[in-house]
């Protein structure tokens, strides 16, 4: 299972469509996810950074605050330059740029954690 | 930061996403099991909004030489038409839109494609900021003297940063609010400077559950004619 989290509907479904056969869940906010978190946990998230109401920032500040969510691979889907941070202690994996990515690079990420 | 270059950045990080949307659609005829045709309606409605966006600017230098012409104009068919075109992308985020019009139609006066996108763009900000399988709201009733056209969201309340930076920028400038992608920050800066143009009362009321954007448009004199 992976967890797509974007309010951009459009974008996640490209996102989604990109990682193959695996089984895929969409989120609009920060706050839907997590709390699908209790459902059981994915085998990675691939995340929009400045979402509707808590942004992913602040997502990844709560999966990080528990042990079993802060093994979860993240890779960030952002249009947003975020060069210079140290995300890996948070469990960000990679980043991809919504400007230039494409869908083998999403699913080299999916072959690699899932 | 100068307001002018601060606009532009705003504005080009906006148009950003729908590029950035279709560049990824586009990649996806590879990808998707979906039919093409179901791509093609994505593209066609993204570029719409692209559009759109780009002649909203186009407009902005347009009210700086005043040649926009005013005029009584019926608003309900100017919502039922921006309604029309937003269909596809509230049915396709899972959004419904409940409209209601209050009172006997009245004229107001406006310019048609000003109004329009006022609309447009108050309408575009209630489909991102109202949660799944949510509704939005857009209500038209008369209050005193002005026709009041709102919008309402039911989705997470803005922050209150967000809300400060709304309230203080609104109209004079573009708010960093417009930096969130796909927020339609430039949208509500639209909105505000084209009712400002039409001699509009432009305002926001945050609810505990989303917000309500409204415009207060002067009741057109021709409209005793009826």
């Amino acid at each position: 299972m992976i967890f797509v989290v974007d309010d951009d509907r459009m974008m996640a479904e490209c996102v989604a469509k990109a990682c193959g056969e695996k089984e895929v869940r969409i989120f609009g906010d920060a706050l839907a996810a997590v709390a699908a978190l209790a459902d059981g946990l994915p085998e990675m998230i691939f995340m929009d950074v400045m979402l509707t109401g808590p942004d992913g920032f602040t997502m990844l500040n709560e999966l990080a605050s528990y042990s079993d969510t802060m093994r979860i691979p993240v890779v960030l889907v952002t249009s947003v330059e975020i060069g210079g941070l140290n995300l890996a202690e948070y469990g960000v994996v990679g980043v991809l740029s919504k400007d230039t990515m494409k869908p083998a690079e999403v699913r080299k990420y999916v072959k690699k954690y899932c | 930061m100068d307001v002018e270059v601060d606009g532009i950045l705003v504005a080009a990080h906006e148009l950003k996403e729908p590029f950035a949307t279709l560049r990824q659609l586009a990649l996806s005829f590879d990808e998707m099991n979906a039919s093409n045709e179901a791509i093609r309606e994505k593209m066609v409605s993204v570029s719409d909004r692209a559009i759109r966006q780009v002649n909203d600017l186009l407009r902005l230098r347009r009210l700086e030489e005043g040649g926009l012409e005013m005029e009584p104009v019926a608003v309900r068919p100017v919502c039922d038409e921006v309604m029309r075109e937003l269909e596809y992308l509230f049915r396709y985020n899972q959004r419904e839109l409940f409209v209601k019009y209050v009172g006997k139609e009245r004229l107001v006066s406006a310019n048609r494609e000003l109004l329009r996108s006022v609309v447009y763009n108050f309408l575009l900000n209630a489909v991102h900021y109202t949660g799944n399988e949510m509704r939005a709201e857009l209500v038209v009733s008369p209050v005193r003297d002005r026709v009041r056209i709102a919008v309402r969201d039911y989705g997470p309340a803005l922050p209150m940063d967000v809300w400060r930076e709304l309230k203080r920028g609104w109209v004079e400038k573009p708010t960093s609010i417009a930096m969130r992608p796909g927020s339609s920050g430039l949208g509500l800066f639209i909105a505000s400077r084209f009712s400002q143009y039409m001699n509009a009362n432009v305002g926001a009321v945050r609810h505990r559950d989303g917000t309500s954007f409204y415009v207060d448009l002067m009741k057109s004199q021709q409209a005793r004619l009826f």
